[in-house]
């Protein structure tokens, strides 16, 4: 105090000043890019699993106007004209964001996903009509390989810099000049470095001999092995259909049951955790509240019931089909048998999503969950064997089947391997009530939607030869009953 | 002592010299806050004279500096159909500087003007040829073509004749005062600014190079939206590219909240359809007037269209007959009648295979760009929420029906008459943009090219998206005897 009061006046006045902007900008730095804000709360559990934060917007989080500009600056990058909508995202319209998309204030408003992105299905009755959204549902529309790449593409861009930036986004948005200072000098440059930095892991996504995922299918043990055990780029490729992700309770780990499409999870709330943890990009910074949305997240998948078929259904026919399903289907689709897995000689079904992961890596997975002090049983620390016998609840609105979604239609599914169609294109929303599917064909199925060739790399129409046998009749009648599942 | 005196004289005349730069960078700095960071539009307190030539706050983003506004015509006379900005179909009303729908505002050191709302809502209408044209405000600019005003700009900012050495003399032989600062640095710079402004946006705008001519009172609202999100225009299938439709009428807006709004009936809230047509003017969410947009919504809430018989005579008896086929044929879709907008389909859609009508506008609005429309004004209450994809055209209500031709959504049909037609019966081709009215076929006069030195737009219906089909048969009162439509026609004029 002594030493204080000998200093200068105009020295204790210009330190007073000092401390005064330090505290000051330490607030205006935490206020600006560390307070975290609760995330939107939502009463209605279809709105909250469509726009509900689960927390990734704290490591995944892409700065919201960024996002917003990103495809205004870039849209040579985009598969098409629309913005997002290219992408095929489900998209609620008057809604700010596509279904599937949060936002959240941590010191600036975030924008990262949660699980509704890839869950959440889509179907028009005719061309000329808006579609109906069904969540839990699967996106068969979305092409989510192309937005990954579509990120990372944009950030190493020349024009991803301030200069280039700053005046789309005020175009658009009405910011302090506090936040276009933290935008043009540090939020933009930081994005780009983060967003660059995820190159090297999406490495398999960018080779040229693997073919594209296409619309509505994900490599998800890929993404799983690259991005949470950070392994090595192997040459493995395996995208699967997105899956329904509705009345989960169907799987029963007391009867053997298995997740994920290899079988390669043990139960609901393991794939819902494992899952979610790719969202997040990191160790979730608060474990309890991340738990509580898995928990709710379990309750609502679980409990969530299948949707209705919404076209009419011819009951007589149906009726006949029920016959031929019990003698042909039933065995595998509604018995014991079902949610186990089969092996991969029985059903004959293309096996390279199966060797895109394995044992070792499962061990690796659930020691990492592990050390984040999260409890699950976790994945099968087991060679894989096969894939599982599905459940067919909603099946209707599942298409195109198989794992690796190379039939289109459930009445080719019923055709001998031969027969079912080697070409067509995937992510047109219309409907098709007559063979049970999406149409494939035609203009505006090509325009809207991306090709999917059954001789490219694991994307084979080959095995669940289970119905060659049947006479045309019985496979319309089959498929007729299946409309009621 | 003597030291001593000399440095302390030193120190005052060094004080006293600090003192004096000190005062006289303060002044400067002053004078220099004063002269460019003022921003203050021209104000007008009558609500007309607002809507006319008030501020949206758009200046502040491409605003024209004034002076090489008024100069523009002259450097690149060549790339006008005619003398100045008259000659695009801009409106000069007597005494001032500035066509109507154009605002101006102090900002960056000097006067900045651009489009404000009524360049595309305000028209003249001559009752007879050597009549003087009436300004009518708010409806649809029947004269203006934008498109060549858009082109017009973008050739002549792009041209060699656009420096500051070419303009400067012009601007000051116009009668500016232009200072030592204004010629040496405020205007070569402005010159610089506003061809990146206007280049910059037209590029965004592209599209119009794809298009057939719109010709006057008509614009493409939806493309434009495209262009503010900026699709690639060169990937937008054929079909999504063509969507030019008529300037529509803008009075009785509080009695349209919660109708289908646009052609395509694609948002029921008037303030959004708004806050989107404000893009036009300029004005961004950060720009943008809040406070004079309400003014000017506050006044289209209940303002009225100049009735028919201001100008004309109407047949009170054959009106009469007329209603009662009004009632019969069209009250359901349009109104009970030109002020009560009641009726069970009025302000919905039609489906397109039902009202038939040109199909281009209508899928210009395209799924994609309908939930983009989910994202302007995002992080304010004004975000925009009520944008729909719909499949048809709505029923608009019929208000100042007599000042809409040409109708249809694209102006295809020229009269009433002819809109009473079969499409085989309607005209192929008419010349649109004459402000002489046609008080028999229920119009504006669209058999002539040229009249009183203006010429006019040949509008033909066998181009993409001019369509003139649709809204005919028995039902749309095509089929009616020849006094019947007469009489319709007599009714329609009371709207």
């Amino acid at each position: 105090m002594q030493f204080l009061s000998r200093l200068p006046r105009w020295l204790k006045v210009v330190g007073m000043l000092s401390l005064i902007v330090v505290v000051l900008l330490g607030y205006i730095g935490w206020d600006r890019f560390l307070r975290a804000y609760p995330a939107q709360a939502f009463d209605d559990p279809d709105e909250r699993f469509k726009y509900g934060s689960i927390g990734a917007e704290q490591d995944a989080g892409i700065p919201y106007w960024i996002f917003y500009v990103l495809p205004r600056v870039f849209p040579d990058k985009l598969p098409g004209p629309g913005g997002y909508a290219a992408f095929g995202v489900t998209w609620e319209q008057g809604r700010e964001l596509p279904i599937g998309f949060t936002k959240r204030r941590i010191g600036f408003d975030r924008v990262a996903n949660n699980c509704a992105v890839c869950h959440t299905a889509s179907y028009r009755t005719e061309h000329y009509s808006n579609p109906v959204l069904v969540p839990t549902g699967p996106n068969h529309t979305l092409d989510l390989e192309a937005f990954f790449r579509f990120l990372v593409d944009c950030a190493k861009d020349p024009r991803f810099n301030a200069d280039t930036m700053m005046p789309e986004i005020n175009l658009a948005a009405d910011l302090d000049w506090i936040d276009r200072l933290a935008y043009r000098y540090l939020i933009i440059p930081i994005t780009r470095k983060r967003l660059i930095e995820r190159e090297a892991q999406f490495q398999w996504i960018y080779r040229h001999d693997f073919p594209e995922w296409g619309r509505g299918r994900d490599d998800a043990m890929n993404l799983t092995k690259y991005f949470m055990i950070r392994w090595p780029m192997d040459d493995s490729f395996g995208p699967t259909d997105m899956p329904s992700v509705w009345n989960l309770q169907k799987y029963s780990e007391e009867r053997g049951n298995r997740m994920n499409f290899a079988g390669d999870s043990h139960n609901a709330y393991s794939v819902i955790i494992d899952s979610a943890l790719g969202l997040m990009g990191a160790e979730p910074k608060d474990r309890e509240d991340f738990l509580a949305h898995i928990d709710w997240l379990h309750h609502y998948l679980t409990t969530k019931p299948a949707p209705t078929y919404p076209f009419a259904i011819d009951q007589a026919k149906a009726g006949q089909g029920k016959q031929v399903f019990a003698a042909h289907c039933a065995g595998c689709h509604a018995s014991e048998r079902t949610g186990t897995v089969v092996p991969l000689a029985e059903i004959g079904t293309d096996r390279e999503r199966m060797d895109t992961w394995n044992a070792k890596a499962a061990a690796e997975a659930n020691q990492v969950v592990e050390e984040m002090g999260i409890e699950r049983k976790g994945l099968v620390e087991e060679p894989l064997t096969g894939y599982v016998a599905q459940y067919l609840d909603g099946i209707w609105l599942r298409a195109p089947y198989l794992h690796n979604g190379s039939v289109p239609t459930l009445y080719d599914l019923l055709l001998p391997p031969a027969q079912r169609p080697e070409r067509f294109h995937r992510g047109y929303d219309v409907y098709d009530p007559v063979k049970v599917g999406y149409l494939t064909s035609g203009s505006e199925a090509v325009h809207a939607g991306t090709l999917h060739d059954t001789s490219a790399r694991a994307n084979s129409a080959q095995g669940h030869d289970f119905a060659s046998q049947l006479s045309d009749d019985q496979r319309w009648s089959l498929v007729e009953y299946l409309k009621t599942l | 002592m003597k030291n001593n005196n000399t440095s302390a004289s030193r120190r005052n005349g060094c004080r006293i010299l600090v003192w004096t730069a000190l005062i006289l960078v303060v002044s400067i700095a002053l004078i220099l806050t004063q002269r460019f960071l003022r921003d203050e539009p021209v104000v007008y307190n009558d609500p007309v004279e607002h809507f006319k030539y008030g501020s949206t706050g758009g200046e502040r983003n491409l605003g024209f500096p004034y002076w090489i506004w008024r100069v523009l015509p002259e450097v690149c006379a060549d790339y006008l159909p005619g003398d100045g900005f008259a000659s695009v179909g801009m409106i000069y009303e007597p005494g001032r500087d500035l066509p109507v729908g154009m605002s101006k505002r102090r900002h960056m050191g000097m006067d900045r003007v651009f489009l404000n709302c009524a360049v595309c809502h305000s028209s003249t209408v001559r009752a007879s040829a050597d009549a003087e044209p009436t300004l009518v405000v708010g409806m649809g600019a029947n004269s203006l073509d934008l498109m060549a005003f858009q082109k017009f700009m973008g050739r002549c900012v792009a041209d060699r004749r656009f420096t500051p050495n070419q303009i400067i003399p012009r601007i000051q032989a116009a009668g500016a005062d232009l200072d030592l600062l204004d010629r040496l640095v405020v205007y070569p710079l402005a010159v610089h600014l506003m061809r990146d402004g206007v280049t910059g946006l037209l590029g965004r705008m592209r599209f119009i190079h794809f298009q057939p001519d719109w010709g006057p009172g008509r614009v493409d609202t939806f493309n434009s939206a495209k262009a503010l999100f900026n699709f690639p225009i060169e990937d937008l299938r054929s079909d999504e590219l063509l969507g030019a439709a008529d300037f529509p009428t803008i009075w009785n807006q509080a009695k349209k909240q919660g109708m289908q709004l646009h052609w395509d009936g694609n948002n029921d809230r008037v303030e959004e359809r708004n806050l989107n047509a404000s893009f036009g003017t300029g004005a961004t969410p950060r720009l943008i007037d809040h406070s004079s947009i309400a003014r000017i919504q506050a006044w289209n809430a209940t303002a009225t269209p100049p009735a028919f018989s201001e100008f004309f005579p109407i047949d009170q008896a054959m009106a009469g007959r007329g209603k009662v086929i009004y009632g019969e044929y069209c009250a359901d879709c349009h109104g009970a009648s030109g002020r009560d907008f009641s009726g069970s389909h009025v302000g919905q859609v039609v489906p397109l295979g039902q009202i038939g009508t040109d199909p281009y506008r209508l899928h210009s609005f395209t799924p994609q760009l309908a939930v983009n429309l989910g994202t302007p004004y995002a992080g304010s209450e004004y975000r925009f929420k009520r944008f729909r994809k719909t499949h048809g055209y709505a029923n608009a209500p019929m208000d100042g029906l007599w000042l809409r031709a040409p109708y249809l959504h694209n102006g295809s049909v020229p009269t009433m008459w002819d809109l009473l037609q079969p499409r085989s019966a309607r005209p192929q081709t008419f010349w649109r943009g004459n402000d002489r009215y046609d008080q028999v076929a229920l119009g504006f006069v669209s058999d002539l090219a040229e009249e009183g030195g203006r010429s006019f737009f040949l509008y033909d219906t066998a181009v993409p998206g001019n369509g003139n089909m649709g809204h005919e048969g028995a039902r749309y009162g095509t089929e009616l005897s020849d006094a019947d439509k007469w009489a319709l026609i007599e009714y329609l004029k009371t709207f």
